[in-house]
């Protein structure tokens, strides 16, 4: 979980990813961000993210993001 | 036929709410699908079959792709663990095969009413080229109304079943409703199977609430067309007609206002569509979140037309921006040129793509093409400058949440939405630069012109004052007001002049009679 906010900030250090729960409604991550967070998050964490699961359910908070890659690490 | 028909939206639709209400609660989704049939049958004739084979299409193609899944997973389970990836993949290669056949069905009827003759024109002119000598002869029939929407939401519902997002409906009837419903089918919103579906089908009686609440949403949507829209329309177009005649700043008049018609028609639509839709019962997503609020172009597309942005997204953005080819891209490019400019590049690929689609959607003509890239060039350039933009920001000492540099935005990103409108509305894209030429060498001032584009003082005046009210109407919204809450809260009589005052309003300076041009419904044509 530490890598990955690590990884949020260095995309946009000017949001307290602990507590915003609105990531892509509130516009704090734009479909580009998405991009290089999906590209840093299967490096790091060795994952497949399917374009089904790009929603923003799944990446309005560094939480639901978490929970996406345990999901994804359990399919495996 | 449009929404904004007074026989449509407060004789035939009450009537509609009133029968619903009194028949039982299973023939209720029945009676919408009748009714949404019947309005088709009216505008579109017999080219309602091409919505049959739209609804059949998607219905046998989606239970097809959900019986795969099934067979697929049985067989998963009686196999070792081995040989799983590769019935997989041969069951992915199976579903492939049938959504592909469903998209071609759909999309080869939209490439035929839409875009023939686009295609062969250009194809003829490119023999004549090379020393043909043909003649193009234009095919003229009218398209089944409303085909840039349904087809749209068709796809979703195949592609959504396909990628497991949605489960097949055994039901036709609610597939159908889904697809047909009658205040979606001309103009949208493009929605999604699991946003109307159940709803539609559940039958359920008419709220009083639902019913007041839906209407003041569709008096609100008249209010903008009629006030507002209908007023401008003859200006605008005698602006675009005649832009040789007129000076600059006419040209500008006329440019601000088509791009507020636009709004005001489109918007009013939607306001029109959602109002009827919360009458049943029906929550139909917004397709508007006050876009002239928005910082930045990309953020505009994220207010504006929301539900066919979302479309784009899903179905064209990321398949494409994460495809094996794309994902190759992103990660060589962001060793390249790091991570703020590196995923730009596959990023632009996929928006290119997006955006020609989109300005093709939107019609065949070069217009429409160039209005897709400028979109496309403003988000691209957008992204190149934030880094810079930040610095000097940085440096300057400004806050950019700052109430006086958010305006600044906002009034950056309007000026440039215009000039993306103009191309939008010009007949030809070098008319289009023409006007926009003119706009910056011919400024003149002059009074008695303004007053004599088709709009007199009082239009003016009548059409500010309106637009102060939609603009006090969408700060609220900005502020997480709810109006119709607040209104509802009111006692009866506070209630009543409201609904008077909007009705009168209306009535008294709504723009009809002789000497105003109705506006035709712009997006039914799309």
């Amino acid at each position: 979980m530490e890598k990955l906010i690590e990884i949020l900030e260095e995309l946009n250090p000017d949001v307290d990813y602990n507590t915003v729960e609105n990531l892509i409604d509130g516009r704090y991550l734009d479909s580009l961000k998405i991009l290089s967070l999906i590209a840093e998050i299967e490096d790091e964490f060795d994952v497949e993210i399917p374009t089904v699961e790009i929603v923003p359910a799944n990446f309005n908070s560094a939480k639901s993001m978490w929970a996406l890659i345990e999901r994804l690490k359990d399919d495996e | 036929m449009s929404y904004f028909n007074t026989g449509f939206a407060f004789f035939f639709v009450p009537l509609l709410a009133a029968v619903y209400n009194l028949i039982p609660r299973k023939t209720r989704p029945v009676l919408l699908l009748i009714f949404s049939l019947g309005f088709f049958f009216v505008i579109s004739k017999f080219l309602i079959a091409f919505l049959f084979l739209s609804i059949l299409s998607i219905y046998f193609i989606a239970l097809k792709l959900n019986a795969l899944d099934e067979k697929r997973d049985a067989i998963l389970k009686t196999v070792e663990k081995g040989e799983k990836k590769e019935i997989k993949e041969k069951y992915k290669k199976y579903k492939r095969l049938f959504v592909a056949l469903g998209i071609a069905i759909n999309v080869s009827c939209l490439i035929a009413f839409k875009y023939l003759n686009f295609f062969g024109m250009n194809i003829y002119g490119l023999l004549n080229v090379f020393g043909a000598d043909l003649k193009f002869k234009a095919f003229k029939f009218a398209a089944p109304i409303g085909i840039s929407f349904y087809t749209l939401q068709a796809l979703a519902y195949i592609l959504d079943v396909y990628n497991g997002r949605v489960k097949a409906d055994r039901n036709i009837l609610k597939v159908a409703l889904f697809l047909s419903f009658f205040p979606q089918i001309m103009e949208g919103p493009i929605v999604r199977y699991t946003d109307t579906a159940q709803a539609l089908y559940s039958g359920e009686k008419i709220k009083y609430r639902d019913f007041c609440f839906g209407y003041q949403r569709v008096l609100y949507g008249f209010l903008k067309k009629f006030i507002i829209a209908d007023r401008l329309n003859f200006l605008v177009n005698n602006v675009f007609d005649n832009y040789q005649s007129f000076s600059g700043t006419a040209i500008s008049i006329g440019v601000i206002g088509y791009t507020v018609m636009l709004y005001m028609e489109f918007s009013g639509t939607m306001d029109v569509v959602i109002g009827i839709g919360e009458v049943f019962g029906i929550r139909i997503p917004e397709n508007f979140r006050q876009p002239f609020f928005a910082k930045n172009i990309s953020e505009f597309w994220t207010r504006w037309h929301i539900s066919l942005g979302l479309w784009f997204k899903d179905f064209i953005f990321y398949p494409v921006s994460l495809s094996k080819v794309g994902k190759k891209i992103t990660s060589s490019m962001r060793k390249k040129l790091g991570n703020q400019y590196g995923p730009l590049v596959g990023g632009s690929i996929a928006l290119i793509a997006v955006w020609f689609l989109n300005g093709l959607w939107h019609g065949a003509g070069y217009t429409f093409l160039f209005y897709g890239l400028y979109q496309f060039f403003m988000i691209l350039s957008g992204n190149l400058f934030e880094p810079l933009i930040k610095k000097i920001c940085a440096k300057l000492h400004i806050n950019r949440e700052n109430i006086a540099y958010r305006v600044f935005q906002s009034v950056k990103m309007t000026l440039l939405v215009f000039v993306g409108e103009l191309f939008f509305f010009a007949k030809t894209v070098p008319q289009g630069f023409g006007m926009l030429a003119k706009i910056f060498t011919s400024v003149k001032f002059s009074s008695a012109e303004l007053l004599n584009l088709g709009m007199d003082k009082n239009d003016y005046l009548i059409v500010l004052i309106a637009l102060i009210f939609v603009f006090a109407v969408g700060l609220l919204k900005e502020k997480n007001v709810n109006i119709r809450e607040e209104i509802s809260k009111k006692n009866i009589v506070v209630r009543w002049v409201i609904y008077y005052l909007l009705i009168l309003s209306v009535v008294i300076f709504g723009a009809y009679g002789p000497g105003y041009l109705p506006v035709e419904p712009i997006y039914a044509d799309f």
